[in-house]
C-alpha cells in the first residue's frame, strides 16, 4: 500500500493538494463568518462572534481533510503513467472549479441574485421548470469541468497553470491554517 | 502520586453500580422535597395554533373533532390573546406572566431580562417536581434560561429524529456559540441563511444523511416528514408516547411543560389527514394586502390554509390520545390540563405565517382550554384574557400564592371577584427594536370590550414618523375588515391615549 501510495504522490505533492483543499473552503467560511459578525455582536458580544468564526474555520479544516482524502483516493485512478506533477495539478483543478460552483451556487442566495424576469417567466410557462433547470445548469458545468480536464490529458501547459497557482495560493492557505490553530486556541479556551 | 493498588481497585469497582443508579435515581427523587396533597398541572403548547381555525370558535372546518369533544368537559377562554406574534415574547409571556415590554424577549432567539431568570412559572411552582421539554429552538433559549427551577429539563433532541447531540456533547460549556457556529456550517434551511452555510460541501452531505435517517417515515407524510427549518424532524407521536410513559413517573405534585412544534410550518400532517379538506368549498374572505406582507397571492394562501388545517386535524388526534390516556390511568382526577398556544398564524392580507409586524386576530388570538380534576360540563368565557393570566391563575388553583411580579389577573371562573369590565389586554410585536432600549419601532395591540386597536409605530415602511392607527369592532366584525379609526374618533383617541400611556410607563426604566 505504501508503495502503491508513493508511486502516485511525494510528500509535498500530498501538502500541496491539502493547501489547496484547504484554500476554497477556508475562504468561504471567512467570507460568511465575518458577516455574520455584525449580527452577532448586536445580539451578544465580540468575544462570542470570535467563537463563531473559531468553530467556523475548526469545521472548514475538518471538511478540508475530508475533501483531501477523497481527492487523494481520485487520484489513485488517474492513469499510472501520470508523473505526481500532472496528478495533484489536474486533482487540484478539480477541487478548485467544484468549489467555484459550490460557491456560485450559494451566492445566488447570498446576495439574492435572481434570474432575469423572462427567464422565470418562461420557466413558469412552461410545464417541467425545474428539469429545464437542472439541464441548463448541466449545459453550463460540465463544459467547464471536462474541457479543462480534456487539456490535462493532452498538453503540458494546464499542469505549468495550475502549479503556478498551488504555489501562490498555497501562501494563503497557510495562513488559513494559523488562522485554525489560534480558533483551536479559542474554543479550547471557550470550553474549559 | 501513588499507584492503584489491587484492593483500591476492588474497593472503587464495588461502588460502580452504585455510581450508575445515583444519577437517574437522584432525578426521580430530588433533594428537596415537594407538598404532597397539591395537585399536578400539565401544559400543553402547541406552536403557532390559531383560534381562528377551531370550529368551537366559529371555524367552518371540523378541524379538531376530538378537542370539541373534549371541550365539553373544560373551560374554553373564546377571546385569549398571546403576549405577542412568535414565540419568543409569546413564550416568554405565558412562562413570566408579564407582557414583552416588560420580559423583553422581543427578538428571535432573545431571552428575557435577567430578574426573571428567577421570576417565573417554574421558579413560581417550587413545591412541585417541574419538567419541561419544548421542540421549538427559540422556546428552548427560554427553558435553558430557567433551567436552575426546573428538575427534568428534557433537551429538545430527546424528541427528534435527527439530532445535533454529537455536538451536544462535545461543546458542553459552550453550547450555544458551538451550536450557532455549526448551524451556519452545514445548515443551509435555518431562518436567515437559506441556501447557504459555510461549508461548501458539508452541508450537502449533511443534508443526504438527515433526508436517509428519516426516510422510513416519509411514506406516511405525503408532505414531508414533520420538521423544525428542514432540520430536525419529529413525529408528534413519538413526543405523545414519551409523555405518556414518563409521567406516572413524575414525583407528585408535578408541573410540567410540554410545547411541541405543530401546527408550525412546515405543515406536514400525517397521511391520515391528507386532502381532508381539498375542495371543501371552504373559502375564507379576500382581505387587502397589508404594506408589510409578503406578497402571497390569494389562492396560494388558501391552499397553504388546507395544509395548515390538515396538519390541525393531527395535533389533535394525538392531543386526544394523550388526553384519553391521562383519564383512563387516572391521572386527571388529580391535574389541571392546560391547553393553549404561544401565537397564531395569518393566511391573509398576502401573508403566510407570523413574520410580520401584525396583530390581526388570526395571529394573536389562541386557543385556551383548562380542564379541572373532577369537571364534567362546558363552560365558555368570553370576556378578554391574556397569556399572562395563566401563571396567576394555575398557581391560584394548586393553592399557591400568585407573585406579585406577574401583571396577569386571575382567570374567570376561578377568581372569587367577576373580571373587571374596564380590564384591557395588550400584545406586543418589537421585534426590530433594541430590548435595551425605549420602543421605538413596533406595533402594540390593545384590546377593550369589543374594540380593539392596532399602532404601528417608527417603521421606515410607514414613512418619516408616520404612524399607522387601525381600530376594529371585532365583536360585530371579526374578519377586521372595517377600520374604524375614522368613524369612531372618540374611541380610537381615548385607546390610543391608554396605549400611549402604558408605553410612556413601560419605556420609563430604558430611557
Amino acid at each position: 500500500m505504501v508503495n502503491f501510495m508513493t508511486s502516485r504522490y511525494s510528500r509535498q505533492g500530498l501538502w500541496s493538494l491539502f493547501l489547496i483543499c484547504a484554500f476554497p473552503l477556508h475562504l468561504w467560511t471567512l467570507i460568511l463568518s465575518f458577516r455574520d459578525v455584525s449580527w452577532l455582536m448586536e445580539r451578544t458580544n465580540v468575544w462570542d462572534a470570535i467563537g463563531v468564526i473559531s468553530y467556523g474555520l475548526a469545521f472548514a479544516f475538518i471538511e478540508s481533510v475530508v475533501i483531501f482524502l477523497v481527492l487523494v483516493l481520485l487520484g489513485l485512478v488517474t492513469p499510472r503513467q501520470w508523473e505526481t506533477d500532472r496528478r495533484i495539478s489536474f486533482l487540484a483543478f478539480l477541487v478548485l472549479i467544484t468549489s467555484v460552483w459550490a460557491m456560485m451556487s450559494q451566492a445566488l442566495f447570498v446576495w439574492n441574485i435572481s434570474l432575469p424576469a423572462p427567464a422565470i417567466e418562461y420557466l413558469r410557462r412552461s410545464s417541467h421548470p425545474l428539469r429545464i433547470l437542472y439541464a441548463v445548469c448541466l449545459l453550463v458545468v460540465t463544459p467547464t469541468v471536462l474541457l479543462p480536464a480534456y487539456s490535462f490529458l493532452r498538453t503540458k501547459k494546464p499542469v505549468m497553470v495550475m502549479r503556478d497557482l498551488i504555489e501562490r495560493l498555497s501562501l494563503l492557505s497557510m495562513f488559513y491554517l494559523v488562522f485554525d490553530v489560534l480558533g483551536v486556541i479559542i474554543i479550547i479556551v471557550r470550553n474549559f | 502520586m501513588s499507584r492503584l493498588n489491587r484492593r483500591d481497585f476492588l474497593k472503587l469497582a464495588s461502588s460502580l453500580p452504585l455510581g450508575l443508579v445515583i444519577p437517574p435515581l437522584a432525578k426521580t427523587f430530588p433533594l428537596q422535597p415537594f407538598q404532597e396533597g397539591k395537585k399536578n398541572v400539565l401544559m400543553i403548547v402547541f406552536d403557532a395554533w390559531s383560534a381562528y381555525h377551531l370550529p368551537i370558535y366559529g371555524y367552518p372546518r371540523n378541524t379538531t373533532p376530538n378537542i370539541s369533544r373534549l371541550a365539553e368537559r373544560a373551560v374554553v377562554y373564546h377571546n385569549h390573546y398571546a403576549g405577542g406574534n412568535f414565540t419568543t415574547p409569546g413564550t416568554a409571556s405565558l412562562l413570566t406572566g408579564t407582557l414583552p415590554w416588560t420580559h423583553r424577549a422581543f427578538q428571535t432567539y432573545d431571552s428575557v431580562t435577567e430578574a426573571f431568570v428567577n421570576q417565573n412559572i417554574f421558579q413560581a411552582f417550587k413545591n412541585h417536581y417541574r419538567v419541561a421539554y419544548s421542540h421549538n429552538p427559540l422556546a428552548n433559549v427560554l427553558l435553558r434560561q430557567f433551567s436552575r427551577h426546573i428538575n427534568d429539563y428534557v433537551p429538545m433532541s430527546e424528541l427528534m429524529l435527527t439530532t445535533d447531540g454529537l455536538l451536544e456533547g462535545l461543546f458542553e460549556n459552550d453550547e450555544d456559540i458551538a451550536t450557532v457556529a455549526w448551524t451556519r456550517t452545514v445548515k443551509k434551511q435555518e431562518e436567515g441563511l437559506e441556501g447557504h452555510s459555510y461549508s461548501l460541501f458539508l452541508s450537502e452531505l449533511y443534508q443526504w444523511y438527515q433526508q436517509r435517517k428519516v426516510a422510513a417515515f416519509k411514506p406516511f407524510f405525503p408532505r414531508g416528514v414533520p420538521n423544525i427549518e428542514a432540520e430536525n424532524f419529529f413525529l408528534l407521536e413519538n413526543a405523545i408516547d414519551w409523555l405518556q410513559d414518563r409521567i406516572n413517573q413524575f414525583p407528585r405534585p408535578f408541573m410540567g411543560y410540554f410545547h411541541f412544534m405543530p401546527p408550525h410550518s412546515p405543515y406536514n400532517t400525517h397521511r391520515d389527514f391528507y386532502g381532508a379538506f381539498n375542495k371543501d368549498g371552504f373559502k375564507a374572505p379576500p382581505k387587502p394586502e397589508d404594506i408589510f406582507s409578503d406578497h402571497n397571492p390569494y389562492k396560494q394562501l388558501l391552499k397553504r390554509r388546507i395544509s395548515y388545517d390538515e396538519f390541525i386535524l393531527y395535533l389533535d388526534r394525538e392531543f386526544a390520545r394523550l388526553f384519553d390516556y391521562l383519564d383512563s390511568s387516572g391521572v386527571l382526577d388529580d391535574t389541571w390540563v392546560v391547553l393553549t398556544a404561544d401565537h397564531g398564524e395569518l393566511f391573509e392580507r398576502g401573508v403566510r405565517g407570523h413574520t410580520p409586524p401584525l396583530l390581526y386576530q388570526p395571529v394573536v388570538r389562541i386557543p385556551l382550554m383548562i380542564f379541572e380534576p373532577g369537571r364534567t360540563s362546558r363552560r365558555d368565557v368570553y370576556a378578554p384574557t391574556s397569556a399572562v393570566d395563566v401563571l396567576p391563575t394555575l398557581l391560584h388553583v394548586t393553592g399557591e400564592t400568585p407573585p406579585d411580579w406577574t401583571e396577569g389577573t386571575l382567570l374567570p371562573p376561578f377568581s372569587a371577584t367577576e373580571p373587571q369590565s374596564d380590564r384591557v389586554i395588550y400584545s406586543l410585536n418589537a421585534k426590530d427594536n433594541d430590548p435595551a432600549a425605549p420602543l421605538t419601532r413596533a406595533t402594540a395591540m390593545i384590546v377593550s370590550g369589543s374594540y380593539k386597536l392596532q399602532y404601528f409605530f417608527g417603521y421606515k415602511e410607514l414613512g418619516e414618523g408616520v404612524e399607522r392607527i387601525e381600530l376594529y369592532d371585532i365583536e360585530s366584525d371579526p374578519e377586521e375588515l372595517n377600520d374604524l379609526y375614522a368613524k369612531k374618533k372618540d374611541t380610537g383617541a381615548d385607546l390610543l391615549h391608554q396605549l400611549k400611556e402604558k408605553l410612556k410607563e413601560v419605556n420609563q426604566p430604558y430611557k
